[in-house]
């Protein structure tokens, strides 16, 4: 750890003295954000080029390796923005000489991390599937055996407690949800490739997941669902002639999702936001001399490994917390005339 | 914010393969675990079921094996004493009987004895009647020979009717 950070110090010190803060929160969003490329460790300049595919203004698609345009070249009329309001991304030109961006269907580093936590999901639960297919009902042990507590934890815990007969239904959709979020979540943790996306602190990848739950919920909603979001079960003068509560009631219907994208997303960028924080601070010491640089080093070392072994239990409650709003809204939308059930629910949350 | 506006290159890539990975583990392998877990947990469910059902039958295997065993006590003591009344009532019922043929046995006896008497009766009375005749006569006939004739005549006959006694 101490001979990474030293590493680092170097080309950072140049810039730090250069424009100081400037750069600092360039670098921390650099580390949050997206990219066209993977970094290496130990080094600034080299890093794992992935397909960029974009599609210009014409229609056209090109499709070339991204250390084509990683130092600022420009290849096939596309490069990567410095500053503006597409800094870091891919532009080009079009007729007039104007920048604009084109449909950027691009491999960068989240969606390679993002097949990388799919092949890590699928090879943990296939191991499983294969387990139970090869031996019935017999226990797994070892590695097979802790995935197997870990969906028995999630479909006994949350998912079969909550949907009861519906729980068949909609245990796989939650379940994948629950392991993707998870694996996301650890490996973003890790700090060197295949790890260190800042997956699921990415607002895109947390809302597509939210949308899901969005749509998983109102596509196999009951009538009794319907009924009560649009004619609840309220004095007339509620809902008649002004829909107060109707609108509420639909309104309720988008804040769910939102919440869940926002629960998430801010849960782990703030994860990684700390860490990356806390290493920053050598820098940002490192004028002051050398006595105070190696204190801060210290501290700040022990402070981010506090930090992550605290991420790795967000990592978990966090995909818990999903799957289980998920199950929750779900079995809202299940419900069938039982209204206490559904009340004791809502006081829940 | 770069942070706060989602990329469309990355919702699209996200979409697929969220799709993709649902549907492959819908598809492959969620039922089998799921139906794995399931069953287990019943099986097990049914295990503790059995093993308690067990436990108690054998709790009361014992109770009952010495409710049968006092049962079997009893009957057989009913039995025995049953077996003890029906020997007092045969062997009383064939003391009667044998009772009731003795008798009947007896007075058969008794009146043929009767009758072998009479008839004996009868006959001595018949040959005293001519015993007496007899000495009557011959006491008659000698009468008018000699008084101590007459008498030792008389005892003699006397004595022959002894002696044919």
């Amino acid at each position: 750890m101490m001979i990474l950070l030293s590493t680092v110090i170097a080309p950072s010190r140049v810039s730090a003295s250069e424009d100081g803060e400037l750069k600092i929160k360039e670098t921390i969003f650099h580390h949050l954000g997206d990219g066209y490329g993977w970094e290496v460790p130990f080094s600034h300049h080299h890093r794992i080029p992935l397909p960029v595919i974009v599609r210009d203004n014409d229609g056209d698609w090109h499709c070339f390796s991204s250390s084509r345009v990683a130092h600022g070249e420009v290849y096939d009329g596309f490069y990567i923005a410095e500053g503006g309001g597409y800094n870091g991304k891919i532009v080009g030109r079009d007729a007039d000489g104007v920048e604009y961006r084109p449909l950027d269907l691009s491999i960068t580093k989240n969606v390679l991390a993002l097949f990388i936590s799919m092949a890590v999901v699928c090879a943990c639960v296939f191991s499983v599937a294969r387990w139970y297919r090869r031996n019935g009902y017999k226990a797994p042990r070892k590695c097979v055996g802790a995935i197997e507590s870990l969906i028995a934890f999630v479909y006994e815990g949350v998912i079969k407690s909550t949907l009861k007969e519906n729980a068949r239904r909609f245990a796989p959709y939650l379940l994948t949800v629950f392991f993707f979020i998870f694996v996301m979540n650890l490996l973003g943790l890790i700090v060197i490739f295949p790890g260190g996306a800042n997956l699921t602190g990415n607002i895109a990848v947390t809302m597509v997941l939210a949308v899901m739950t969005f749509l998983v919920t109102n596509i196999f909603g009951t009538k009794h669902y319907w009924k009560d979001v649009f004619w609840p079960d309220v004095p007339i003068w509620l809902k008649f002639p002004i829909p107060i509560m109707p609108i509420i009631e639909v309104f309720g219907m988008f804040t769910k999702p939102a919440a869940l994208t926002v629960r998430l997303f801010a849960n782990m960028m703030g994860g990684h936001m700390i860490v990356i924080v806390l290493t920053m601070l050598i820098f940002i010491f490192a004028p002051m001399g050398a006595a105070v640089t190696g204190a801060t080093t210290v501290v700040s070392v022990i402070f981010s490994i506090f930090m992550l072994l605290i991420d790795v239990l967000v990592s978990f409650i966090q995909a818990y917390v999903f799957t289980m709003l998920s199950t929750i809204f779900i079995s809202l939308a299940q419900e069938n005339p039982h209204h206490d059930e559904t009340q004791m629910i809502e006081n829940k949350l | 914010m770069e942070l706060f506006t989602p990329e469309l290159g990355l919702i699209f890539w996200m979409f697929l393969s969220f799709a993709v990975l649902f549907i492959v583990l819908w598809k492959f392998a969620w039922p089998v675990i799921i139906k794995g877990i399931d069953g287990r947990a019943d099986l097990i469910d049914k295990g503790v079921e059995y093993a308690q059902n067990a436990k108690e039958q054998l709790d009361h295997a014992r109770e009952e094996a010495d409710k049968y065993i006092a049962d079997a006590r009893r009957q057989q003591a009913e039995m025995l004493r049953e077996a003890d009344r029906m020997k007092t009532q045969i062997i009383e019922e064939a003391r009667g009987a044998a009772q009731k043929e003795a008798q009947k046995v007896m007075d058969a006896a008794k009146v043929s004895i009767e009758q072998a008497r009479k008839e004996a009766e009868q006959n001595f009375r018949n040959e005293v009647s001519s015993f007496a005749l007899d000495i009557a006569s011959k006491v008659v006939r000698n009468r008018l020979a000699d008084d101590k004739a007459q008498t030792k005549l008389v005892n003699t006959l006397l004595d022959e009717i002894e002696n044919k006694n």
